[in-house]
């Protein structure tokens, strides 16, 4: 189908795109467009008919991509395809998370950030932005504030984004001594939105774990972030290297998490299926990022 | 055409769109602005070839290049960014031309099918899907060799059990994959140093240029005032199933003192709210879902079918549509049984749902109604507690009841002589 039609601003400054956001606010709904990747299939399907689309690709400061001691910085402008091919290694997780967003098709013209903004509930890079407490940066009328991952995603496709706030960058940090990191995920066609996934981030200290956060997304209104250090320690004092017998004392702290998580049936999967996937998927996830922290001794 | 025969008012659109910034002076930064009604001229490049666009916002560059540029080897599927039959090269790297926005792509360079080769001088890529006959309709031929250029130019010598991964992103509905990965899997090993280069690019003359494709209008949809309709749920699988148990603190008594007021049951689901009470428990109910871009507003009947006093039980069965996103049947069942001084809370659901919603569906339709049916429960509870929901609160809510509580005393006395 064809979008039903809009006025379409292209400022070249951030102030600009800020003030055409509060002249299209007043003058029936405005909508930021980057690659418009997630965007043009709800215009095309008329779930969404926002009256302007202001295009902030041609505003030069929100293409950088930064990369600083400690943390990379990703522009809103800057496009997935482009991460992935020059930032993957510095930021594994994102590194390897972005070959399940979408197709290449897709990530050539669509921006981390407007995966952030969309927030998806089963979109790979918010699960992400959670797993590594990525912060992001939103300027709007009353200027420029940093909101963590975790404050930032309220429900399905809804953020604490105001209508004419942007999101202009997002700060995630780079791995630090001893962090490993696993994502894990399944849909019916490569590409296609996950049925379930996980993203996992472990830390340690010699043998100890000291850090363990699980990430389950495509399971409910938006991704689900849990603290797992205690049932992870626990887990790795108690069988060490036997990574047989830590899955299955890890898929028992998974499984409680998966049963806590409201969550439906639907034609491709049961209830009951997605808790399954979470649990395994989830404790995969971790026992990978356990694995993967013994390669990262030195930051 | 040349380039100084375009139409005058293409002409003025572009100017009057050019705004200049009132700030500083030095730095005077400008604001392209383009009406949904209004053109705008897009240069760019195509195969090689300078080419000029009259577009209206709304144009995609599929519609562009076919409609504007007739090129129509570009096919188009879907629309919206799912089968990859409209994949074409945008400055170096693929991309569905279905998802770009014509107005977006000044300056870029683009290549199409069109560009690959000539009839009497193949690309290597289509010589070898026609000697592995890698195509029984040939529709989506040239998603699949632009795809297949594109991941050769910038993986050669991908391995051949990669293909089906790598490839994912263009569908063959006549499933005819195993020839189409063969033929591109022979050119791989054939040029492991990359793609060879596309054969019809750059013969220095513009594309022409026609006029079709317009801005088109908008339609504003209304809602008639109508009696009740029967409901009747399909018996096909329902496309989502929700089931909610929740403890909440508000006895079974109370829970079931707000089961009996259907205005309040409305008020505890965020977005919804009673347009009409038909009397006999029918209803005519309204319910708006704002999903970041997504809005949409249900329109349809709710008929509650069983009041079960002893088990403080109701079902309702409920069916409504949205303008854009198709429609919904649901049947609900909602009950509450008491469990450690307060009570155990369940809310059951199937829901049967056409068009858009069900195909933007996958777990998004599940995720949302879970959600939202979760949201109630606790609504529900506070409520019940005497509270007011603080998040459920409906649109138009305190409209609505002033002008339903003379019609709520008649539909309870209705209820009362039904039992």
């Amino acid at each position: 189908m064809k979008a039903a039609p809009f006025s379409y601003v292209r400022p070249t400054r951030l102030d600009d795109v800020v003030a055409e956001l509060e002249r299209a606010e007043s003058t029936g709904g405005g909508k930021v467009i980057a690659g418009g990747q997630s965007l043009l299939p709800v215009l095309a399907m008329r779930l969404g008919r926002p009256k302007t689309l202001v295009d902030i690709t041609r505003v030069r400061e929100l293409a950088e991509l930064q990369d600083d001691v400690g943390t990379v910085r990703i522009g809103a402008a800057v496009r997935q395809r482009r991460v992935e091919r020059e930032l993957a290694r510095r930021v594994p997780l994102v590194g390897r998370a972005l070959p399940w967003v979408g197709h290449r098709e897709i990530r050539s013209r669509g921006t981390v950030c407007g995966s952030l903004a969309h927030a998806d509930p089963s979109a790979e890079l918010p699960a992400v932005a959670l797993c590594l407490d990525a912060t992001l940066t939103v300027v709007g009328p009353e200027g420029r504030r940093r909101v963590p991952a975790a404050e930032f995603f309220t429900g399905a496709m809804s953020t604490v984004l105001a209508p004419a706030e942007l999101v202009t960058s997002v700060t995630v940090p780079t791995p630090r001594a001893g962090e490993g990191f696993g994502f894990e995920e399944l849909a019916r066609r490569h590409g296609d939105f996950a049925l379930a996934g996980a993203a996992a981030r472990v830390r340690r200290d010699g043998d100890a774990v000291t850090e363990a956060a699980l990430v389950g997304f495509g399971v409910a209104d938006r991704a689900q972030h849990r603290d797992l250090t205690v049932p992870m320690a626990q887990a790795v004092s108690q069988h060490g290297a036997d990574e047989k017998a830590l899955t299955t004392t890890l898929a028992e702290a998974v499984d409680q998490i998966a049963a806590e998580v409201v969550t439906a049936s639907d034609a491709h999967a049961s209830q009951q299926y997605r808790r399954r996937l979470m649990r395994v998927l989830g404790t995969r996830a971790l026992v990978r990022a356990w694995t993967d922290s013994r390669r990262r001794t030195h930051a | 055409m040349s380039p100084t025969a375009a139409p005058l008012n293409a002409l003025k659109s572009r100017l009057s769109s050019w705004r200049q910034d009132p700030g500083a002076a030095e730095d005077r930064q400008q604001v392209l602005r383009v009406e949904a009604e209004e053109t705008l001229r897009v240069s760019f490049t195509v195969n090689g070839r300078p080419a000029e666009v009259d577009v209206a916002p709304r144009v995609t560059l599929s519609d562009a290049l076919r409609d504007h540029l007739g090129l129509t080897g570009t096919h188009i599927g879907c629309e919206h960014g799912v089968c990859g039959m409209c994949t074409v090269i945008v400055d170096g790297d693929a991309a569905r031309a279905c998802l770009l926005l014509a107005c977006q792509l000044e300056g870029a360079e683009i290549m199409t099918v069109e560009g690959l080769g000539k009839p009497d001088d193949l690309h290597p890529l289509q010589e070898s899907f026609s000697r592995h006959h890698a195509l029984q309709c040939g529709f989506c031929t040239p998603g699949m060799l632009m795809s297949a250029y594109d991941l050769l130019d910038h993986e050669p010598g991908v391995a051949q059990d990669e293909l089906p991964e790598k490839m994912s992103g263009v569908l063959c509905r006549c499933t005819g994959y195993r020839h189409i990965m063969d033929a591109v899997s022979d050119v791989a090993q054939q040029n492991p140093e990359g793609v060879p280069a596309p054969r019809n690019c750059g013969t220095g003359q513009l594309l022409p240029r026609s006029s079709t494709g317009g801005p088109g209008s908008s339609a504003e949809d209304e809602l008639q005032s109508r009696g009740p309709a029967e409901i009747t749920l399909p018996s096909s699988q329902p496309t989502v199933t929700v089931s909610v148990e929740e403890h909440v603190q508000a006895t079974p008594e109370e829970i079931w003192e707000v089961l009996q007021d259907t205005d309040r049951v409305a008020r505890c689901l965020p977005g919804a709210e009673l347009v009409e009470d038909f009397g006999n428990d029918r209803y005519l109910g309204r319910i708006r879902v704002a999903l970041g871009p997504v809005k949409l507003s249900f329109v349809g009947d709710i008929h509650v079918t069983e009041r079960d006093e002893q088990n403080r039980s109701i079902r309702a069965v409920a069916q409504a549509e949205d303008a854009a996103g198709g429609s919904v049947q649901a049947g609900v069942a909602l009950a509450a049984k008491p469990h450690e001084g307060g009570s155990l809370l369940s809310a059951d659901a199937e829901l049967f749902m056409v068009g858009k919603i069900a195909q933007m569906g996958r777990s998004l339709a599940g995720d949302v109604s879970a959600d939202m049916f979760a949201q109630f429960t606790q609504a529900l509870d506070a409520t019940a507690r005497g509270e007011e929901p603080t998040q459920a609160q409906a649109p138009s809510a305190v409209a609505m009841f002033t002008r339903l509580m003379s019609q709520r005393a008649q539909s309870l006395v209705d209820r009362l002589r039904r039992r």
